[in-house]
């Protein structure tokens, strides 16, 4: 075995030693309790599996060409000759030597981890049962999870004897975890190369029935999440005693997540309607089951979604890196603000008494301020759009980071006009036909339970528009602004209105989200406008895929809704997703459901790798290949 | 035959550079001119200055009467100018198709409402759009090349739909920046006929940069020279072929003197 195999699988398993140690520090192996281990594990495979499918990507795109006869007769583990020189017979070699490695390296890789953990928590065992305090910080959380993890019920810690045979188990559970993700991952691929007996027998297994079963079983998912996320609001149901309430909400997490997975299984046509329909009514049903904490959690999750779809305008479609968005956001919320709650501020409530009009109602509803907050925000886009038309990439970055800034000291200091620190207080919430929506439905909806539904809507909404600009000329120009500025303008892209057209939508789009936020909130003050918040907008389209609208609903639910499952763990909570982003980086560099164009891009250096190493004669022949395969590869990715 | 594009003393200047020198020029509508030169002559820049992407500090560019000078790029190219580059600048992620497409954004009108509402008139548009860049396709020889990511086109190909993408615009006048650089000799075959074509069938006056002599001397109508920013030569390619100082710029003095009728070969 190669040692570059060995030591990428001991770094492997180190990562993931690291990603399972936060795990048990922020407590999970107690929450979960006895089946600590086993769930561990799967987890721990998970992360094998994604990054062994990765690898075995790479290499075996090279191995997709038309497989050789004598090939597809003596399936079996042989490796071919080590000097290959042609073409041929380095299609020939590479799927054989590839998953023997990969095999080879998921089991290092989960042995490897398997010790590490076994070591660990034999040390702290120990230093536990001999009374040792480790770090007081850690003393309320490490004992019972080491303890979980070791099969031993926290109370009985300062005496336990663990016997040898609970940590040769750990060992051999990740080692298991390591085999299974190994397997999985060469299977998936070398099923197109009829290479190695797992192939054959992945093949076997899953015939078309079984494929189109798991497709079946995929779109059926969210439905069944959504039932038992009903089934779990009904009274005297209880799962999971006092986390019930973060539990349905990871649960609602995961059903919305699972849903544009649906989606996306689904045939175009009729199905894929279908399904969407039901998707959206399930969703919609959604604030009327879940309780006040779970709905104002989804309610951000979706203000955050109208946020990084507007955010995605301006840097994804249009190239445009704005690290200032908040502004918008921040006028969209004090412009809904200073119309519903005049009286807050000073400066407005002397100019009503002036004129003659009394401040302490609302200027005008929800409703009716929309429009205008949808205007401010976009007149301040163009403002902002105006002098950074020249700018490009990190100076862009900068003088936008800047203007994100000032808006923020504007509201903070225009005491007169904002009340300052003390902000905005009392805005009213959106109503419906002039009732409360409780009334109307008749205690139904509750008032974060409204907010949620609106949002559900107004998202929609901006998808719907988002995406139609973007299959435009409209988006045909933003794209190729991105690309190639110069050239787009000598093509005839008018570069201004262009830019400027992607800065006012995508600010309208934050400054629907800054209203919605606004009366979510009902007191609004700067501090809630900070830089954290494009950062996050940012953060989440990146996680989730830029470009990619699905993508971004995912990434807000990962960003804004799951530091929220994770309230019991709060102070490890920000560390939490530093290592998420940063694993989510190394697994799907393009974000979790990336746009195809994206994932062009980032496929480009696998293949001009592969161009450069491969055979002169057989290169563009190759290269397309791997292309198709590349293609349809992805489209696997995503049926799964 | 009148001028479709007249260029009077333009002159560009970098620094202490002259780029380009006062050059004069007319190209006829219809026809089909070289510009040739050693490297770092100016001809690049001069086709910049033609396309608004610099503006030369004195001159007058006019085209079909109308100066261009003082427009921006976008605005030339509704005039009826487009152009291709030396070094491929294809909008790389984008598939053939879309690349025509944007090549034809100018064309299009349909507002961004009517985008998002999908009205009927903006979708007829989107379908006649795609229908003419298929053709536009064809017509360069990228059938079937449509929906391929244009990075991953081969070399030659992509030469080919800079053309489709500079046609989509509906140009009067296009200018091809080197179009056989780096070309196999059959590509290079490929391209001059689609030259030819491009004056024949789709009526557009073609004004080329070029390095390679084969090429130039045989689908030129006429033949401009430049050598350091300053138009020294021009002519049929058979006058500019004996032009000393065409040959003087070329080989250098000493061998001007040895051939007076030399044939100047790059």
């Amino acid at each position: 075995m190669p040692l570059q195999t060995a030591t990428g699988a001991v770094r492997t398993g180190l990562v993931a030693f690291g990603f399972l140690g936060y795990l048990i520090l922020i407590g999970i192996p107690a929450k979960l309790g006895g089946p600590a281990l086993p769930v561990l594990a799967l987890v721990a495979a998970l992360f094998f599996w994604l990054i062994l499918r990765r690898e075995s990507a790479g290499l075996s795109a090279v191995g997709t060409g038309p497989v050789p006869a004598s090939l597809e007769r003596k399936a079996g583990w042989e490796i071919g000759p080590q000097s290959a020189s042609d073409a041929s017979s380095v299609r020939e070699r590479l799927p054989y030597q590839l998953s023997q490695s990969v095999l080879l390296k998921g089991l290092l890789a989960g042995a490897t981890l398997g010790i590490l953990i076994a070591v660990v928590s034999g040390i702290a065992a120990a230093a536990m049962g001999n009374g040792i305090a480790i770090q007081p910080v850690f003393d309320k959380i490490v004992p019972i999870n080491v303890a979980a993890l070791i099969g031993v019920s926290p109370g009985q810690i300062p005496q336990a004897e663990v016997p040898f045979f609970r940590y040769l188990l750990q060992v051999l559970f990740f080692t298991g975890a390591g085999l299974l993700a190994s397997l999985a991952a060469a299977a998936g691929r070398s099923g197109l190369t009829h290479a190695a007996p797992i192939a054959k027998l992945s093949e076997q297994v899953s015939g078309p029935t079984i494929a189109s079963a798991s497709r079946y079983a995929g779109i059926a998912l969210p439905f069944v999440l959504l039932a038992y996320i009903g089934w779990l609001g009904l009274p005297g149901v209880s799962a999971f005693g006092s986390n019930e309430g973060t539990v349905r909400l990871l649960f609602t997490l995961v059903a919305t997540g699972s849903g544009l997975f649906a989606w996306r299984l689904s045939l175009p046509g009729r199905e894929r309607s279908i399904v969407a329909v039901l998707l959206g009514l399930g969703v919609l049903t959604l604030p009327f089951i879940l309780d006040q904490f779970q709905n104002s959690v989804m309610g951000l999750v979706f203000i955050f979604v109208m946020m990084g779809l507007g955010l995605n305008i301006v840097v994804g479609y249009a190239g445009l890196l704005d690290l200032g968005y908040v502004a918008f956001f921040a006028i969209g919320a004090y412009t809904y603000a200073f119309l519903s709650a005049p009286f807050s501020s000073p400066y407005i409530s002397n100019l009503l008494n002036i004129l003659g009009i009394s401040p302490e109602t609302p200027l005008l509803g929800y409703w009716t301020a929309l429009p205008v907050a949808m205007l401010t925000a976009a007149i301040g886009g163009i403002l902002l759009g105006i002098p950074v038309l020249r700018l490009r990439g990190d100076y862009l970055a900068i003088v936008t980071l800047g203007f994100g800034e000032i808006i923020r000291l504007f509201m903070l200091n225009l005491g007169e006009l904002t009340n300052g620190p003390r902000g905005i207080l009392e805005i009213s919430q959106p109503n419906l036909f002039g009732l409360s929506p409780a009334t109307v439905t008749s205690g139904l909806l509750s008032s974060q339970g409204w907010t949620f539904f609106v949002a559900l809507i107004s998202s929609a909404l901006v998808a719907f528009v988002a995406i139609r600009l973007n299959s435009s000329r409209l988006g045909r120009a933003w794209f190729a602004m991105q690309e190639d500025e110069d050239v787009a303008e000598a093509t005839g892209v008018h570069l201004v209105r262009t830019k400027l057209l992607a800065f006012a939508i995508g600010a309208t789009f934050a400054g629907m989200a800054g209203q919605l936020y606004a009366a979510r909130q009902i007191n609004i003050f700067p501090e809630n406008f900070s830089l954290f918040v494009s950062i996050d907008a940012l953060a989440l389209i990146i996680v989730g895929g830029i470009g990619s609208p699905a993508g971004i609903v995912l990434g807000a639910l990962a960003l804004k809704g799951l530091p929220e499952v994770l309230r019991g763990v709060d102070e490890y909570r920000i560390v939490a997703f530093a290592a998420l982003l940063v694993i989510m980086m190394i697994v799907r560099p393009a974000g979790i459901l990336p746009s195809a164009r994206r994932r062009i891009q980032l496929a480009d250096p696998v293949e001009a790798g592969l161009d450069s190493t491969a055979e002169p004669v057989e290169e563009t022949d190759l290269v397309e290949q791997t292309g198709t395969s590349k293609q349809t590869a992805n489209g696997q990715e995503e049926a799964k | 035959m009148t001028a479709l594009l007249s260029v009077q003393r333009v002159t560009k200047v970098f620094g202490g550079l002259t780029a380009v020198d006062a050059v004069n020029l007319d190209i006829a509508e219809q026809s089909i001119t070289s510009l040739i030169g050693p490297n770092g002559a100016g001809k690049t820049t001069l086709f910049n200055c033609l396309t608004g992407l610099h503006r030369p500090e004195v001159g007058e560019i006019l085209f079909d009467g109308d100066t261009l000078i003082g427009l921006r790029p976008d605005e030339i190219t509704d005039r009826g100018v487009a152009r291709t580059y030396q070094n491929i600048r294809l909008f790389g992620r984008m598939t053939a198709l879309e690349n025509v497409l944007v090549g034809q954004h100018l064309r299009l009108h349909a507002s961004h409402w009517s985008a998002v509402l999908r009205t009927t008139r903006q979708q007829v548009e989107e379908r006649e759009a795609r229908e003419f860049a298929r053709e536009l396709l064809d017509f360069v020889g990228l059938h079937g090349r449509e929906e391929v990511v244009s990075t991953n086109l081969p070399y030659g190909d992509q030469r080919l739909l800079e053309v489709a993408r500079a046609l989509g615009s509906r140009p009067r006048l296009l200018l091809l920046d080197e179009p056989a650089a780096g070309m196999n000799p059959s590509e290079t075959e490929r391209m001059m006929e689609l030259v030819h074509r491009l004056r024949d069938e789709k009526g557009v006056t073609v004004f080329l940069i070029e390095h390679d002599m084969k090429v130039v001397m045989s689908i030129s109508e006429s033949v401009a020279v430049l050598d350091y920013g300053e138009k020294i030569a021009e002519g049929t390619p058979e006058e500019v072929r004996a032009n000393a100082r065409v040959i003087e710029a070329y080989l250098g003095p000493d061998v001007a003197v040895q051939e007076t009728a030399g044939t100047a070969s790059s």
